[in-house]
Parts: C-alpha cells; sequence; structure tokens
C-alpha cells in the first residue's frame, strides 16, 4: 500500500514539474517572473560548487547557533525550572522576548559584528535561545514532586533521581522547545544572509535576485527548505524516540 | 515481655514533629508511640490534619522527626531504606514511559540487579497481584485500580520487611476500593508482609486491620488503639454486623472529640 | 497581605529590577567607557532620539506605511483564511485531498520566498501585503479547519432544517462555536504579518520601519536604529501582551456561561 501512494505522490510531482516546465517553454509564464525547472537544473549545473560551498558556509553557521541556544537556553531553562520563583520571574520576561519580531534587532548586531559569520551566529543563537529557555522551564516546573519522593523512597540517589525520572519527564517540553527554536535558528540565519552578508545560501539568492537569474534563486530557495527540512525531519526523530510518551499521556492526568 | 519485643518489627518512640520555629510553630505530630509486631496490619485512621502522611513520610525515612526515634528490627530509620521498607503512596506515580514490567522492575534496576534476575522478580510479583497480562502494557493504558496495583507490585519487589501505605486507594471509585481492599488482603495472606495502611475511611480502617491506631489532630497524635476482634479471613458481610457497628462509632467518637 | 499577595509583589518587583539593571547597564555603558558611544549610546539618547523622530515627518509617514501594511495584510488574511479554511473543514474529499498540501505549507519556512514575490510583485505595497499575508494565512486556515471539525454535526443539521443559509451557519455557528482557538490563531497569523511586513521592507524596498532600521544600521546611525528598535519591540510586546489578555478574557466569560 505504501508504495501504491508513494508513487502517486511522485506521479504528481511529476505532472506539476511538467506543467511548469510547460509553461515556461510555450511563453504564458514569463521566466522573467517564475522561472523553470529546466533553468534551475542549468544553475545547478553551471554553478553547483558555489552553492554547495554557500550551503557550508550557513550550515557552519546554524550548527554553532544552534550549539549556543540549546546549551544556553536548556541550562537556564533548567535552573529556572528547578527554582519556582525564578520561573515566576521569568516566564513574562521570556514571553516578552518571543514576541518581539526578532529580524529588527539583525542591523544592530550588523553595526556591532559586522556582516560576516559572527553577526548570523549572534542572532541565531538570540533567536533559538528564548523559546529553548521557556520551553526546558516549563518542563521542569512541571515535574510532580510525587515522582522523585517515590524514587526516593525506593532508595535513588540524587543522581539516579535527576537522570532516570527527572530528565525524561521534563524532555518532551524541552524537544518542544529545541525544536521550535531550531527551526527559527535555520530560517533566521538564512533570512540575514539574504539581508547582508558577504557569504551563505542566503547572500547567493540575494545576488542572484538582483541579477535577476531566476534559476539560481530558485535553486537557492529549494536549498534553504531542504535544510529546513533536514533539520526537522532530525528533531522530529529525536522526538519520536524520547518524547513520544507524552502525548499518550494526556489521560493520565 | 521480651517475647513481644523480638517480635515487634516496627517501634516508634516519641516521635514529634514540629514546622516552623518559635511562635510560629506547628506540631504537626506530638509524641507519638506505638510499636507494630511482625505480620500484622495495622491501619492508622483519622481526620485530616491529624499529620497522618507527616507520620508516614517519617517511618519511610523520607522525612525526619523533630525529636523521637523510629526503630525498624532495632535500627534507627532516618533515611529511606528500599531493602526494609517500601511505600505505595495516593498517586501510582508510575513512570510513564515504562511498561508495567518495567515499571516493577525499577526499584531493582536502581540498585542494579541484574536484568535476568529482576525481570523474573519483578514477573513474579505482577502475577500476585494478578497483573501478568498486562505486564507490557504503558500507564495510560492501565485503569487507576490497576496502575496502583502495580505501585503494590513494584513495592512488594522491593521484599521489603515493612509496607507502608497513604491511602493508597483514596484516588479509586469505592466499588474498585472494595475490590482493590480485598485484593490487598490476599496478598498480604500470601506474602505475609507486615503493613502499615494509612486512611481516612473508617470502614476501610476496620475491614482490613487487626490492629487500629487512631490519630487525632491538632496535635497530631495517637489517642486509642484498637485490637481489631473480627476473624480472618474478612468478609464483606462483616461491615453489616454488630462489632462492626460498635468499633465504627467508638472510632467515629474518638476522632470527633478531636479539636 | 496575603502569601500570595506578598509573592506576586515580589515577583512583580524582581521583573521591574531584571528590566532597570538591563537598561541601567545600557544606560551606563558608554560613559563609563566600556564601549563607544556611537557604537551603543546610552539609552536616554535613544529616548531622546525616538521622541525628535516621532515629531519628524518621514519617521511618522514610514510608521504609517507599516502599519497600513500590517493592517491590509492582516484584514484580508482574517476573513480570506477563516472562509477558506471553512469550506475546506466542510468538504470531506476536499479536506483529504487538500489536508498534505496546507500541512507541508503550514511546516514550510515561506519567508524564503521573499525574492519570488518581488519578482512577480515588484517591491511595492502589493508585494509587502501578498507576503506578509502568506505568512499568515496557513495558520487562519487550519484554525478555521479545526474550528469546522469540533461543531457536531447534529448542531449543523438542526440549523440548517431550521432553514439557516450558508452564511448564517458560518458566522453563527462555526465561528462562535470556536472563538478561542480562533483568537489565538489569529494572534499568531498577526505576529507572521508583522514579520512578514518588516522582513520584505528591510529586504528590498523603499519605505517603512524597516527600511529605515536597516537604512541606519548602514549608516552605522546606531540612536536612529536603537529607537526605531525599541519602538517595533514595546509595540509588539503590548499588542502581543493584549491579544493574550484579550484571549484569556473571551475564555473565562465563555466559560461562565457553559
Amino acid at each position: 500500500m505504501r508504495a501504491a501512494t508513494m508513487i502517486k505522490k511522485i506521479g504528481v510531482w511529476i505532472v506539476v514539474l511538467a506543467v511548469w516546465e510547460g509553461a515556461y517553454r510555450t511563453g504564458v509564464l514569463s521566466p522573467m517572473l517564475f522561472s523553470a525547472p529546466s533553468l534551475v537544473l542549468k544553475a545547478a549545473w553551471t554553478d553547483g560548487p558555489a552553492f554547495v560551498a554557500a550551503l557550508e558556509t550557513t550550515a557552519f553557521e546554524i550548527v554553532v547557533a544552534i550549539v549556543l541556544a540549546w546549551s544556553v537556553g536548556v541550562a537556564f531553562g533548567t535552573a529556572a525550572g528547578a527554582i519556582p520563583i525564578l520561573a515566576r520571574i521569568s516566564t513574562p520576561l521570556l514571553a516578552a522576548m518571543i514576541a518581539v519580531p526578532f529580524i529588527i534587532v539583525y542591523p544592530v548586531l550588523t553595526a556591532w559584528f559586522g556582516i560576516g559569520p559572527e553577526s548570523k551566529i549572534v542572532f541565531g543563537t538570540l533567536l533559538g535561545v528564548f523559546p529553548i529557555a521557556l520551553n526546558t522551564m516549563i518542563g521542569v516546573q512541571a515535574i510532580e514532586p510525587g515522582y522523585v519522593i517515590m524514587a526516593r523512597s525506593m532508595g535513588a540517589s540524587k543522581l539516579q533521581a535527576m537522570s532516570q525520572v527527572m530528565v525524561p519527564l521534563a524532555l518532551p517540553s524541552v524537544i518542544t522547545g529545541l525544536r521550535l527554536g531550531t527551526s527559527l535558528i535555520v530560517i533566521g540565519v538564512i533570512l540575514t544572509e539574504m539581508l547582508a552578508s558577504t557569504s551563505g545560501l542566503g547572500f547567493l539568492i540575494t545576488y542572484h535576485r538582483a541579477m535577476f537569474d531566476t534559476g539560481h534563486v530558485v535553486l537557492g530557495i529549494l536549498l534553504g527548505l531542504s535544510t529546513s527540512y533536514v533539520a526537522n525531519a532530525l528533531l522530529s526523530w529525536i522526538e519520536q524516540r524520547y518524547g513520544r510518551w507524552r502525548s499518550l499521556q494526556q489521560d493520565m492526568a | 515481655m521480651n517475647q513481644a519485643v523480638r517480635t515487634d518489627i516496627l517501634t516508634v518512640r516519641g516521635v514529634s514533629k514540629i514546622f516552623g520555629a518559635d511562635r510560629g510553630s506547628v506540631a504537626a505530630l506530638s509524641d507519638v508511640n506505638f510499636s507494630v509486631r511482625r505480620q500484622q496490619f495495622v491501619t492508622i485512621v483519622g481526620p485530616s490534619g491529624c499529620g497522618k502522611s507527616t507520620l508516614m513520610q517519617i517511618l519511610g525515612g523520607l522525612a525526619s522527626a523533630s525529636c523521637g526515634e523510629v526503630l525498624l528490627n532495632g535500627e534507627k530509620i532516618a533515611a529511606p531504606r528500599p531493602d526494609h521498607i517500601a511505600a505505595v503512596f495516593q498517586e501510582p506515580w508510575l513512570l510513564p514511559w515504562k511498561s508495567a514490567q518495567e515499571n516493577v522492575e525499577f526499584p531493582l534496576s536502581l540498585k542494579g540487579v541484574a536484568v535476568a534476575e529482576r525481570r523474573a522478580r519483578a514477573a513474579a510479583q505482577l502475577e500476585l497481584v494478578g497483573l501478568a497480562h498486562a505486564a507490557t502494557r504503558l500507564p495510560h493504558e492501565l485503569s487507576g485500580g490497576m496502575r496502583q496495583r502495580v505501585a503494590i507490585a513494584r513495592a512488594l519487589v522491593q521484599e521489603p520487611d515493612l509496607l507502608l501505605m497513604d491511602e493508597p486507594f483514596a484516588a479509586l471509585d469505592e466499588q474498585t476500593r472494595t475490590k482493590m481492599g480485598n485484593e490487598l488482603l490476599r496478598i498480604w495472606e500470601h506474602s505475609r508482609r507486615t503493613i502499615v495502611f494509612i486512611t481516612h475511611g473508617l470502614t476501610e480502617a476496620i475491614y482490613l486491620a487487626d490492629v487500629i491506631l487512631v490519630m487525632a489532630a491538632r496535635p497530631g497524635r495517637i489517642v486509642e488503639r484498637i485490637e481489631v476482634p473480627l476473624p480472618r479471613p474478612r468478609s464483606i458481610d462483616m461491615i453489616g454486623s454488630e462489632v462492626f457497628g460498635q468499633l465504627r462509632n467508638r472510632i467515629w467518637q474518638l476522632i470527633g472529640d478531636s479539636p | 497581605m496575603t502569601r500570595s499577595g506578598l509573592q506576586r509583589v515580589f515577583v512583580l518587583g524582581a521583573q521591574l529590577l531584571v528590566v532597570a539593571v538591563l537598561l541601567g547597564l545600557w544606560q551606563a555603558a558608554a560613559p563609563l567607557g566600556w564601549v563607544d558611544p556611537d557604537t551603543l549610546p546610552p539609552f536616554s539618547a535613544v529616548l531622546d532620539t525616538l521622541w525628535q523622530m516621532l515629531h519628524d515627518r518621514s519617521f511618522l509617514q514610514d510608521i504609517e506605511i507599516t502599519g497600513v501594511e500590517v493592517l491590509v495584510a492582516f484584514i484580508v488574511m482574517v476573513p480570506t483564511g477563516l472562509l477558506i479554511g471553512f469550506v475546506i473543514g466542510e468538504n470531506r474529499p476536499l479536506y483529504r485531498t487538500l489536508r498534505g498540501p496546507l500541512d507541508l505549507l503550514m511546516a514550510m519556512p515561506k519567508a524564503l520566498f521573499l525574492p519570488l514575490f518581488i519578482f512577480v510583485f515588484g517591491i511595492g505595497f502589493a508585494e509587502k501585503v501578498l507576503f506578509s499575508l502568506t505568512l499568515g494565512i496557513f495558520v487562519v486556515i487550519l484554525a478555521g479547519i479545526a474550528a469546522v471539525h469540533s461543531i457536531p454535526q447534529g448542531l449543523i443539521n438542526a440549523a440548517r432544517s431550521m432553514g439557516a443559509t450558508k452564511a448564517q451557519i458560518y458566522t453563527r455557528i462555526y465561528l462562535p462555536g470556536m472563538i478561542p482557538l480562533l483568537l489565538n490563531s489569529v494572534r499568531v497569523g498577526l505576529i507572521f504579518t508583522i514579520f512578514g511586513v518588516l522582513v520584505a521592507e528591510m529586504y528590498v524596498s523603499t519605505h517603512g520601519l524597516g527600511r529605515m532600521i536597516f537604512d541606519a544600521g548602514e549608516a552605522y546611525h546606531l540612536r536612529d536604529m536603537l529607537a526605531g528598535v525599541l519602538l517595533i519591540a514595546v509595540i509588539s510586546i503590548a499588542l502581543s501582551e493584549m491579544l493574550r489578555r484579550f484571549e484569556r478574557l473571551i475564555r473565562t466569560r465563555r466559560a461562565s456561561f457553559s
């Protein structure tokens, strides 16, 4: 059955691409505006290496921002979640930071850090750290003390209680935060590269946009979408593996 | 005298618990004294606020007494003793991502017991509580009563000398509660462990127990120790008997008298 | 005062303290020699600049342009999105076909399509409105679908048998039935809209707050830039909070009816 649906899906895509290409060939759609599959392929053929190099830069920025945002976010969120008064103080402050459209902060960062990878990494980190911290905090806060008391009564050491009871209990919320933060980081990095940069995928997209190389622009966008897709898929996998029980638990409350 | 002392598994001497300091202090427990004989089923009954749960925490080594001591087999209890004391709480607190089997294995895995051994021991306890068929199910797939039975199995797998139960059936509906009570008696008679069972239900307190300790509030203290003259095994129709009714009234008076 | 009342005051005090400390550091950074006054002008200087800017014609024009773009995008997005959502939600086969593509589009980072919007629509008002609309509309569509799916069929049948027209069903049954969920999705949609407008302005534009901030950045006019950032930050936090309170209000009112 799954093979049949897959084939159907692929078939739909082939039809879409064919119609698109056909519209381009027959002049129905101006290539200036909408590009075409063949143009995209041509762009990949002629400038493939440039795109790969750009992708490397972008990936590097994304990974560094992820490492920083994850570590700071989870650390702060755990500490704040464990100390109720700290949690109450932090929650509205974190929520307020998340409400701000952070992209407007980027020009300030370029003034301070230039338009190289540093500003992207700082931006990405800032973008990701707040939702991660907030969700981690919520996850840790929500741990009911009864679980820990139960574990203690069975002779669990502090370390055992933390690693075998508290961490798994908080994990689904943490992963939700990581998911949110990571997708924001991926998009944030690419967008800021589009706005002001000397390298990276976003830079190439903007460069070719200015040159009206529609094929290149679409290729760049597709690569950006793929990066986002890969990051999301990775986190979905993590969620499946470690955070699945949360949805099952709803009726236990 | 010596004979009685040697069969006392639990001795509580002069235990008090005071919260807060100086003017703002509250005596949750005041000079609690009692002992429990081996293999006895003791219930502790009292109104809310009489310090039953605090007492349970102290007995289990989860909290310390302000003064006095708790002796288990002659040894002082100041911290959890998982090899000797196991606890069942009002909520089962089963780890949601572990199956029933894995939950019962949990105390053993904390100790580092080998996989094969803990699997066998856990399976045996699940069998005892009648849940062998549900071993692979996750907690959310079990009813409230089943979850609590898993919690009981988990406590029993520790092979404790003393089983502490703090209102374990309070969250269940009445029918399930009665069933669980009978189940517990069956398990107790089979495993012959000493049980200290806390409840605020008079019927439950009488039905299950060999000895009832009646507590009063403010300050929390034991006001009477009642031996239950009903024969074993217990049956539901005993609840309507005259003896039962007298016991109920007696306890009701004692509880009602407290301020 | 009660214990919890006391705690609330303490929490509020701590939050104000955090903000005050941060602003204090901001204020003192330049005078203390930690940073160049051109790199991080003191908070008071930025406030000063903001005040002046608010009297400056072209800045007010920028605010107006951005505001209008957001407003138009929002006003078009919400009813259109809800309508589409209701229509799809009602039609089971249609829903089944479109469900996959919709989820895909929803999850896709659509902001990346900005250059394409520029190719097709240029760099004017229309492009910015359409772009930001596209970012936000899927949330609203999905909310509309969820709204429809949550109303029991029996209720709809009863209404229809009483002669209710489609329009009446939409406005009298679907809409009120799911107001809390719809409000939340509308709030998220608004966040996307504001974000979209600002990004589009920053990218390629002649006017607007986003443009102004970006240009100030390129010219290293930190004061103007920070003034703009401050303004937008305060407005977005205020809006978000207002909408959140409104949501809560509606929810409690409805709870008292049920």
